[in-house]
């Protein structure tokens, strides 16, 4: 997740994360991590703690004047089996929701030209 | 190839989604409009699925059930054999291309089985005998550790950098993320495939133009054996 800023609202920091603010703490699917005052009362999460406290590196590149933070870690490559939501475009830049297929088994098939 | 699929199995209820994992969208166009697909066909230029579904290199498929969840974790998603470890080596070949062909050999050949595995499940939903429970695909996952999310981060900045015209610093990005989650394929090859050499050539396919990176595809697949070239499936 690329960021320009760490103010970032819940609902950006779930749409490239996964990871939805909830009164039990950070959720991804079926799985919660307690994080105390994760989100404040503007909707702002709180990147560095989020991030810290879910194993995410958080880096700056100073230069550029943007952050990334990189995917929960600490355990296995999925947290949940849960997908959750995946917005991706096709080759014309029209965007296209993976959810859009519920109710269809999918074979979600990674390739590349290279 | 993934269309056949697709026809064939589309009528049991079974949708193939392709994503190419392409920084530029140009590059997977012509293969996408060869194929010509009827289901989605995806660019995912910034590799949101390997943070997201663990995928490490290409081929690899998820299965996903009808109410989006997952029931086979990441994993090599080849679907027939491979032409290359059929190749008979002979002594006329380079030395490279005969070592690269006989790891080829060493590769577990999962292409037909994982194709039957595909039908079965299109065919008996949650009663295929393939079909893992939520625990079983968490635990088949591969391990992320504290270094593989680092690895995504500078992969990430690599792109920006890259996406702002500034190459020598998404190069500088990508080592660090290279060396951070060695086993992580498409952050190599898709850095990789971006170079040429001193002489203007370009990368080919078979990426071994790697003055920038200090080596190679085929260097690294040497290293690391074709037994573990990708997470072959355990069927």
């Amino acid at each position: 997740m690329l960021l320009s800023t760490l103010d970032v609202t819940a609902d950006a920091f779930e749409a490239a994360t996964g990871w939805s603010a909830k009164p039990e703490g950070m959720c991804k699917g079926d799985a919660c991590v307690p994080v105390q005052s994760a989100v404040g009362p503007d909707g702002v999460i709180d990147v560095a703690a989020v991030a810290d406290r879910l194993g995410m590196a958080l880096l700056a590149d100073d230069d550029a004047g943007v952050w990334a933070v990189g995917p929960e870690s600490g355990g296995r490559a999925l947290t949940t089996a849960v997908v959750p939501d995946i917005v991706l475009a096709d080759v014309d830049g029209n965007p296209f929701n993976l959810s859009a297929m519920h109710g269809r088994k999918v074979l979600l098939v990674a390739w590349a030209s290279w | 190839m993934w269309q056949a699929l697709h026809e064939e199995l589309e009528p049991l209820g079974l949708s193939v989604v392709t994503v190419a994992l392409d920084l530029d969208p140009e590059k997977a166009r012509p293969w996408i409009e060869a194929a010509s697909p009827t289901h989605p066909s995806l660019i995912d230029s910034h590799h949101r699925v390997d943070e997201l579904l663990g995928i490490s290199n290409v081929p690899m498929a998820v299965w996903i059930d009808e109410s989006g969840t997952l029931v086979r974790p990441a994993e090599g998603a080849s679907i027939q054999p491979s032409p290359l470890a059929a190749m008979e080596i002979t002594d006329e070949m380079p030395p490279r291309l005969q070592a690269v062909l006989r790891e080829f050999k060493q590769m577990p050949q999962t292409g037909e089985a994982y194709r039957a595995a595909i039908v079965d499940w299109a065919n008996l939903g949650a009663d295929s005998r393939f079909v893992m429970s939520p625990d079983e695909v968490i635990a088949a996952s591969q391990p992320r550790s504290a270094e593989h999310s680092r690895a995504a981060a500078c992969f990430e900045l690599g792109i920006h950098a890259e996406s702002r015209g500034d190459h020598p610093a998404a190069i500088a990005w990508w080592k660090q993320a290279h060396a951070l989650f060695p086993e992580n394929w498409t952050y190599k090859r898709q850095a990789w495939t971006l170079e040429s050499t001193a002489d203007g050539a370009v990368s080919d396919k078979a990426q071994e133009v790697q003055d920038t990176y200090g080596t190679s595809w085929t260097d690294e697949f040497l290293a690391t054996g074709g037994a573990n070239y990708t997470v072959f499936p355990a069927l």
